[in-house]
């Protein structure tokens, strides 16, 4: 078993974890995690297909009861998810503006009777910011996949987010629209200082523009958390990654990753 | 003799109630179809409504063989208790192998089959049970009127006032909780309006139009409607026509009062998804214009 993680918490932080552990019906599915996301940060949530990733996404979402230890997040921290696209109903009749609009609904919210300037001022800006606006009266269904993720994106930019957690966002795109989409993803939180947690097992794109790593593997019970750096030169990552991202591993270590240089 | 319009207007204080029953039921039915139909539980109607029908069966029973009465033993309030308590048990999420719909199942044929057992006991009002399976669109009292329209109002003033809420928690509810929703809550408001308008509606119009209302203009109306918003609205208009148009049918075309509205809002739907495919073939909905 390997367990290396970063137990340094930021006063800052947006998400910390002690001694964390996730499963299903009290039953661990993961060793303990101990890891803190500083507002700004890129992570990338990296495991193959059964490796733990979703129930980890869940627990830190809220979906999933904890199975032991600790998930903190500052009061009042605005928390926006992006979902797989597939998980949404193509049948529900929506519109891209009734999407993006949902971004802008917490708690109780839904109570006031319309929606307010300010709010429709911030689905403006994330329909322009993710260069949608001329899609916004059209239906979510109609749309190309890369489209719809953009559509998801944009509501949860609306959110005004702290911390946003991207569940596979460019499981469906070609390897230049993978690309684009992860460069927008980085440029936003660049410019708007958002946290974000990025669930990928397509690596190579994802790594390029993450400063953070955080790596399960269940089947081996295995968990690291930390730099790029550091976590690349794991032992456990090389081998269940290996021919996936084998040469941008090595090619990071020999020349420095750009965050951890 | 065929009825006219004349004898149609002559006989309004006759037609009067049952064609408002129909109109408030089919609207706020209408309209919780919606959630129905998109939330792929369209035989959760069916279900309570048989649910009321025990409901009714087991007050009729109380009232003959225990000697009980008062309100409630009221065959009303024993079809909302039936219906709220189906309700409840449909809300469970599925757990192992049994599927929600295996649950829809096992409420109806439960609860149909006691409705057929306590029926056999309670003979003498055994027509009262049929008329509720069956439909008595004929025969809506003006106290059914009243319990429809306040029903239908409440139904109303809630999906409207917690429209969005609903909407977002209805098709997006891992979404909705992580952006603090109270999702729970939004849920068991759409099962309980469902349990409400089910029961009330199934004593005053029978157990057919009651599932026709909750899934056809539902069907319709997502076949036709861009956004959330219109398919409710088109939803509930689409229920009232329903409601009233088939009551004209079966006055002017003699045909039972049950079945003449769930044809119309058939028609409706096919018209409805007949229109869409016209228009774009290709996809499951109309074409939105274009940005």
């Amino acid at each position: 078993m390997i367990t290396r993680t970063n137990p340094l918490t930021h006063p800052s932080a947006v998400l910390s974890t002690e001694s964390l552990s996730v499963g299903y019906g009290g039953v661990p599915v993961l060793p303990p995690l101990n890891f803190s996301v500083n507002p700004g940060e890129l992570w990338v949530l990296a495991g193959r297909n059964g490796s733990g990733k979703s129930t980890l996404l869940r627990t830190i979402l809220g979906l999933l009861p904890a199975v032991s230890g600790t998930l903190s997040r500052p009061p009042a921290t605005s928390i926006a998810y992006l979902p797989q696209v597939q998980s949404l109903d193509p049948i529900v009749p929506m519109r891209v503006w009734d999407i993006v609009a949902e971004g802008v609904e917490s708690g109780w919210s839904f109570l006031k009777p319309r929606i307010t300037a300010d709010q429709k001022q911030r689905i403006a800006e994330a329909l322009v910011r993710t260069q949608i606006e001329a899609l916004a009266k059209r239906s979510f269904a109609e749309l190309s996949e890369g489209q719809k993720q953009r559509v998801l994106l944009a509501r949860a930019i609306a959110a005004s987010p702290q911390l946003l957690l991207l569940d596979e966002p460019t499981s469906a795109m070609d390897l230049k629209a993978e690309e684009e989409a992860i460069a927008r993803i980085d440029e936003l939180r660049r410019e708007l200082g958002t946290a974000v947690i990025l669930v990928s097992h397509h690596l190579p794109a994802a790594i390029k523009a993450a400063d953070h790593i955080l790596f399960v593997d269940a089947e081996h019970q295995g968990v690291a958390a930390g730099g790029v750096q550091e976590v690349l030169a794991d032992p456990i990552f090389h081998r269940q990654f290996a021919g996936l991202t084998g040469d941008l591993c090595v090619d990071m270590l020999k020349d420095g990753h750009r965050h951890d240089a | 003799m065929t009825p006219s319009l004349i004898d149609f207007i002559a006989g309004w204080e006759l037609f009067r109630d049952p064609i408002l029953c129909g109109l408030f039921a089919g609207a706020a039915l209408g309209m919780l179809g919606v959630f129905i139909v998109l939330r792929r539980m369209v035989f959760i109607s069916a279900a309570l409504s048989q649910a009321a029908g025990l409901g009714v069966a087991l007050s009729f029973y109380a009232q003959i063989h225990l000697g009980l009465a008062g309100f409630l033993v009221d065959p009303r309030v024993g079809a909302l208790v039936l219906t709220f308590l189906g309700a409840s048990m449909l809300r469970l999420e599925p757990r192992g192998r049994l599927t929600r719909e295996g649950m829809l199942g096992l409420a109806y044929l439960v609860a149909s089959a006691g409705t057929l057992m306590v029926g056999t006991r309670i003979s003498q009002e055994a027509h009262d049970i049929q008329a509720i399976l069956f439909g008595t669109g004929v025969l809506v009292r003006p106290s059914d009127t009243t319990w429809v329209l306040v029903s239908a109002v409440l139904v109303f003033g809630m999906v409207i006032w917690w429209r969005r809420g609903l909407v977002f928690a209805s098709f997006d509810p891992d979404g909705a909780r992580v952006r603090g929703l109270p999702t729970t809550l939004l849920s068991l408001a759409i099962l309980g309006a469902i349990a409400l308008m089910v029961s009330i509606a199934t004593r005053a119009l029978g157990a057919l139009p009651v599932f026709a209302f909750s899934i056809l203009p539902a069907i319709a109306a997502i076949a036709l409607a861009p956004s959330p918003t219109v398919a409710l609205i088109l939803a509930a208009c689409f229920g009232a026509l329903g409601g009233v148009g088939g009551y004209m049918l079966a006055f002017f075309g003699q045909f039972p009062v049950g079945a003449s509205q769930t044809l119309v809002c058939a028609i409706l739907a096919g018209a409805a998804w007949g229109i869409r495919t016209l228009i774009s073939p290709k996809s499951s909905r109309l074409a939105v214009p274009r940005a």
